[in-house]
């Protein structure tokens, strides 16, 4: 006796405005009867605080009550019957219905504070005698196409400037008295299917260099009574130039986005997801050499860097 | 027994072929409606003449710039493997290797493949310590190799049982292994091991799209993709596919495996687009960030391989590689960069193939068009005042004019040589590219005006130079320009710069480049006076040596000889002295080949002087060759030939007697030096004829005696033991006993003297073969019979009388005729029998029975020889033989008719 949801789409991504349609297979060799075939969908924007900006005391009790985007449940079908072998019951849910669920259905979305998650339930309810018979199966939401941004993508790139008297940091006396230069322009505005594009010039440096990479950050925010509590992660490294590169030759940007770790930028009163990304130059160091481990957000001797802004957002 | 009267001349007359004269000369070249025949015949028969394929030839040649437009899952893999052969010799493998660290995939556990990801992130992020190591690892180069296609298998398996995510992690790993360029030398290596498995992951990749295009899930068909489907005809599975495939390549964090990765599966590009070639461009523009030169050289060569599969071969591309390479190029040779220290030397040969194939690439798909239209960016514009705009590195022009077509450095050509003036780098000698612009220009004729132009700067170029080797680097390849061009006082500017660089001593590089030049020189001149008399030529002569000189000294002499007699006193003497000097080099000579060789030319040499009417003068010179050429025994042939010849000549003159005289003491002297009996025999006959012709009948007498003497040693035959051998030396003594025909006989020594003692040497040596004795005593029972005759058939000359004006009708005379032939023809038989081949032993019956039967008149003595040799011969061969039955007929016709019947059925 097994049951088993499957859904219309392999990939199982919908928009709100659809329907969710699937068919709930089950399997029995003997024949069973039923109060009735459920179907619901959940949709919930799960929350917790861990360590970062928040205090011992609220990570401790970390977990905020989750923000509810939807919950709908369907009977698919009256009490009766269901005989042996294999019956496969269809069913069609809409996901969005537009005067009773106000809250913004935000795209699927897996970080590490920030949880954004659909799930569909499939229930066959057999009396108190029995134990009913249910599954579930996550599926995932992108947004509709008529809520997506209207305006184009701003093909304006950023642009920027590294030199020694841009950083904030200290660095080696070399790096300062010889001095470094590195130019170039990124798009601040991406959609999600397009890589980050861009490119970067090293006009001039007196010290050899020894990487140039971008790094892309993952901010998530939540704002928990008073406070805010952001966690930033690291999610993608691309190394953009390995070794000592020839002076003034163009070199392109061109990350491509990691499809599971990011979603669009949202900026939702309880919580924020946001993204920015990060140019480090790495210059050759003996202190280089003696560091075993590096992360990339603390500011060293021997590098330089550059934290831009990114928005994501999804295109048609 | 009694010798028959014969009548040579109708003898000859009847037995002459028919001959009819004709109008073509059979060794003609072929008229053309013959050609036509053979023509069809070559169709219908599928005959390949190998020396008049030509034509149907030039079309087979493949030509190599077509490629495929499906070249994704067929690479251009011909070239590739041939280039890489080259690069493998280029940079052999020492045996260990030194790494600045063991990459963890060359370990042998497994452990690594079942990493989680989360540890594979921590590493990640570790990564910086793997650099941190100072510490220089050796491995075996042959483990290292093997753990590479070890690998390779990893990925295929991997790959069939569906854990691709294993596969491409692993090439990651491959492919990592590319940034290390510590190991130098190993590095071409290394690059062909690691594309070969990018190649093959490339293809794995191509396969599993196009599958997933053309099949749905359960295996049904979809659709035959053509070969130039568009990116509309791909199912939006195989595009999603497809895409994954480029994101999880672009998430790879290095910059360098994320390059050949995505080159590797560059050709998925057309599932997804039509056009292809801006992921290319972007590539091109990415690897820019690949600081070290080396890296970044063999990038830019596997962006080429790769480039190749795309349907359209984008030249700007390729141009834009190239252009990137000159500008790393350009860095590493800047004074002020320090960093790559001594290695510079070693980077740019390591890059320089790389240069060498993308400059292959970017002109072998190259239309005529294309071609004009790229010249600006070569900095090959007409009449430009800037044309220094574009600065080159002196090994990246080298590629170029190896490239580039010939219309184009015909059409460009001073230009060019403004080119390769400015460029002066250690990257490669300016003098090289000098010279391959030569080599260049003799591809074909090119005006006199180019040449000129070209030539008056090369020279002004060459003037600069101080060393012979520079100097006649270029100027060999410049040679045949000036030469053609017939521009004399240059080549006397040449020769004189070459002398003068030349007297501070010539190295052994510097020999060879002169003896090309000199080769060229000889090669040009028809005759060899005009080489003579060129201002400093024998200066130039004189410094060369060893091989060199020995090379262009035989060169000399087989253009001396080749056409014309050589007449001119100096030139006779010039070339004794370099006969001489190849004579006395001879022992060095290793090669056996080359001795024989030289042997060979001298005598020729000898053969061809001629001083005309001077005769003595010819003769003193033989001399002199004989006193200087004594190791030579090839020449001795000639010097007895030339001075047979001469005698002959002095004897038609008719007044040098004494001339004669000593011809033939100089031949009778020199023939005895000579080793091979063999020869020395003819020889000996030959100067017998001579010296018979001019009355001197001691001398021929003695000459005579000498010849048969040769034949009692046996290492006459020494070595010669074949059946042409044989029959060579048969028809020597047939020639001898042709010539006892006209040897008046002496009477104090008897007149069969010489006969008789032929008959007891060739009897008495053991080592003399029965076929050689059997035609022996024939030729000599034949030549007993001419002796017989009233009147022989022929004589030497009218001075010298013959054996049948001095002994006409002297019964002794003919007495002892009889009694040799009949000595002989007792032996003749038991001879016969000593043959051990059948066949052989019955054909030579009948060859004895024919002599007989033609020298005799047949009495019952002579017929019971006959009808024995019969019995032996019906023995041995078939009874229908023709040769048995026209002989039995030929017998049968001397008899009379009463004897006939007793002779059928005696037999």
């Amino acid at each position: 006796m097994s049951i088993e949801l499957k859904l219309s789409r392999s990939n199982r991504i919908y928009r709100p405005s659809e329907t969710l349609d699937g068919k709930i297979i089950v399997k029995t060799q003997s024949p069973i009867s039923h109060n009735g075939v459920l179907v619901t969908i959940k949709g919930s924007v799960n929350l917790q605080v861990r360590g970062g900006s928040a205090g011992v005391i609220e990570s401790y009790y970390g977990i905020i009550k989750p923000i509810r985007i939807v919950k709908r449940t369907v009977g698919v079908g009256s009490s009766g019957k269901i005989g042996p072998g294999t019956t496969e019951i269809p069913f069609s849910v809409i996901l969005r219905q537009p005067d009773k669920d106000l809250e913004r259905f935000h795209e699927t979305f897996h970080g590490s504070n920030i949880n954004i998650q659909y799930m569909i339930n499939a229930d066959i309810t057999r009396g108190y005698l029995y134990k009913s018979l249910s599954t579930s199966m996550e599926f995932i939401v992108e947004s509709d196409r008529v809520d997506l941004l209207q305006r184009p993508i701003s093909p304006e790139m950023v642009t920027f400037y590294i030199t020694q008297d841009t950083q904030r940091h200290a660095l080696l006396h070399e790096l300062k008295s010889g001095g470094f230069r590195v130019t170039g322009k990124v798009c601040t505005q991406c959609s999600l299917s397009d890589p980050i594009s861009g490119e970067l010039t090293v006009e001039a440096s007196a010290v050899p260099i020894d990487s140039i990479d971008l790094h892309l950050f993952r901010v998530e925010s939540i704002l928990f009574g008073e406070k805010i509590a952001a966690e930033t992660t690291l999610i993608h490294t691309t190394q953009i130039a390995d070794g000592d590169i020839c002076r003034n030759l163009t070199l392109p940007i061109h990350v491509i986005l990691p499809r599971l770790l990011t979603c669009p930028t949202i900026l939702a009163g309880p919580f924020s997801i946001e993204f920015k990304m990060s140019i480090v130059i790495s210059f050759k160091s003996e202190f280089a050499k003696s560091q075993t481990k590096v992360d990339p957000r603390t500011p060293r001797l021997w590098l330089a860097m550059e934290t831009l802004p990114l928005e994501l957002v999804r295109t048609k | 027994m009694e010798f028959r009267p014969r009548s040579y001349g109708a003898d000859h007359d009847s037995h002459v072929l028919p001959s009819v004269p004709t109008d073509n000369h059979p060794l003609a070249a072929p008229s053309i409606s013959d050609i036509q025949v053979d023509a069809v015949d070559l169709g219908n028969h599928e005959f390949l003449d190998p020396l008049r394929g030509l034509d149907g030839d030039a079309k087979a040649i493949p030509f190599d710039h077509e490629i495929p437009s499906e070249a994704a899952s067929y690479p251009p893999t011909k070239e590739w493997t041939s280039f890489r052969r080259l690069l493998q010799q280029r940079f052999p493998v020492s045996k260990m290797v030194s790494l600045s660290s063991v990459p963890e995939v060359m370990m042998r556990s497994g452990k690594s493949i079942e990493k989680s990801s989360t540890s594979m992130h921590i590493e990640e992020l570790d990564d910086p310590q793997k650099f941190s190591d100072d510490e220089v690892k050796v491995i075996a180069w042959q483990e290292y190799v093997s753990r590479l296609h070890e690998l390779k298998d990893e990925i295929a398996h991997s790959w069939l049982v569906d854990d691709r995510i294993t596969s491409l992690k692993l090439s990651v790993k491959v492919a990592k292994l590319l940034m290390d360029t510590s190991i130098l030398q190993f590095y071409p290596t290394l690059f062909f091991l690691v594309t070969d498995i990018m190649d093959m992951l490339g293809d794995l990749v191509w396969q599993r799209i196009k599958q997933k295009a053309e099949f749905s899930t359960d295996g049904t068909l979809l659709c035959n993709l053509p070969e130039n489907f568009r990116a509309a005809d791909i199912c939006s599975d195989a595009k999603e596919t497809c895409n994954n495939w480029f994101s999880k390549i672009g998430a790879v964090r290095e910059l360098l495996p994320r390059v050949y990765l995505e080159l590797a599966i560059l050709p998925c590009w057309r599932f997804l687009l039509d056009e292809p070639l801006d992921s290319l461009k972007r590539l091109v523009m990415m690897a820019r960030g690949l600081g070290d030169p080396v890296a970044f050289a063999y990038c830019h060569l596997y962006m080429a391989h790769c480039a190749q599969k795309l349907p359209s071969l984008d030249i700007g591309c390729l141009f834009t590689c190239l252009n990137d390479i000159r500008v790393i190029l350009i860095r590493i040779l800047s004074p002020n960069e320090t960093i790559y220290g001594d290695k510079k030397k070693l980077f740019i040969s390591l890059m320089e193939p790389t240069i060498e194939y993308v400059m292959n690439c970017i002109f072998k798909g190259m239309s005529q068009m294309q071609i004009s239209d790229v010249l600006p960016e070569l900095g090959l514009r007409k009449n430009q005042q800037s044309s220094g705009s574009v600065t080159y590195v002196s090994v990246v022009l080298h590629h170029l004019l190896k490239e580039l077509p010939i219309e184009v450095i015909f059409s460009n050509t001073i230009e060019i040589l403004h080119l390769i003036e400015c460029s002066k780098d250690k990257s490669y000698d300016q003098h090289m590219n000098y010279r391959l612009l030569g080599f260049r220009l003799n591809e074909r004729r090119c005006s006199y005006d180019i040449a000129k132009a070209v030539i008056d700067k090369i020279i002004q170029v060459v003037e600069q130079y101080d060393g012979l080797h520079e100097y006649l680097k270029v100027v060999d390849a410049y040679a045949d320009l000036i030469l053609q061009n017939r521009m004399d006082n240059l080549l006397n500017t040449i020769l004189e710069g070459i002398s003068r660089r030349a007297c501070k001593g010539v190295t052994e590089d510097e020999m060879l480049s002169l003896q090309n030049l000199l080769m060229k020189l000889l090669s040009h001149f028809t005759r060899l006076e005009y080489v003579f008399v060129l201002n400093h030529f024998p200066e130039i002569l004189d410094v060369t040596h060893g091989s060199t000189r020995n090379v262009v000294f035989m060169h000399i002499l087989d253009m001396a000889t080749r056409n014309c007699r050589i007449r001119h006193p100096t030139t006779i003497q010039m070339l004794f002295e370099i006969s001489q000097t190849l004579h006395d080099d001879m022992e060095f000579m290793n090669v056996k080949e080359d001795n024989s060789h030289v042997s060979r030319l001298i005598s020729r040499f000898v053969h061809m002087v001629d001083y005309g009417a001077d005769l003595e003068r010819h003769l003193a010179f033989l001399v002199d060759c004989r006193g200087a050429f004594s190791r030579l025994d090839e020449l001795k042939e000639t010097l007895v030939h030339s001075s047979n010849y001469l005698a002959i000549q002095a004897l038609t003159s008719k007044k040098h007697l004494n001339l004669v005289k000593s011809c033939v003491t100089f031949s009778e002297i020199t023939v005895p030096s000579i080793c091979a009996q063999r020869r020395q025999f003819d020889l000996l006959l030959e100067t017998a004829e001579v010296s018979l012709l001019g009355g001197l009948f001691s001398h021929s007498g003695e000459l005579i005696d000498s010849a048969i003497d040769c034949l009692q040693s046996s290492d006459i035959m020494d070595g010669y033991r074949t059946q042409a051998d044989v029959g060579g030396l048969v028809s020597s003594i047939t020639k001898l006993c042709g010539l006892l025909v006209m040897v008046p006989g002496n009477f104090s020594q008897g007149f069969t003297y010489f006969p008789s003692k032929l008959f007891s040497v060739i009897s008495s040596q053991s080592w003399i073969e029965p076929k050689l004795r059997i035609r022996t005593f024939s030729a000599i029972i034949l030549l007993l019979t001419t002796l017989s005759q009233d009147k022989l058939p022929y004589h030497a000359n009218k001075e010298v009388l013959g054996n049948d004006t001095l002994y006409y009708g002297n019964l002794s005379y003919k007495q002892e005729l009889v009694s040799l032939a009949n000595l002989i023809l007792q032996n003749l038989v038991n001879v016969i029998q000593q043959e051990p081949l059948l066949a052989a032993r019955g054909t030579m019956a009948l060859e004895a029975c024919n002599s007989i039967a033609s020298s005799f008149k047949i009495s019952d003595e002579v017929l019971a020889v006959c009808v024995s040799l019969f019995e032996t011969a019906k023995s041995c061969l078939d009874a229908r033989d023709r040769y048995l039955q026209s002989t039995i007929q030929f017998v049968e016709k001397q008899l009379p008719a009463s004897a006939r019947a007793s002779l059928m059925s005696s037999i």
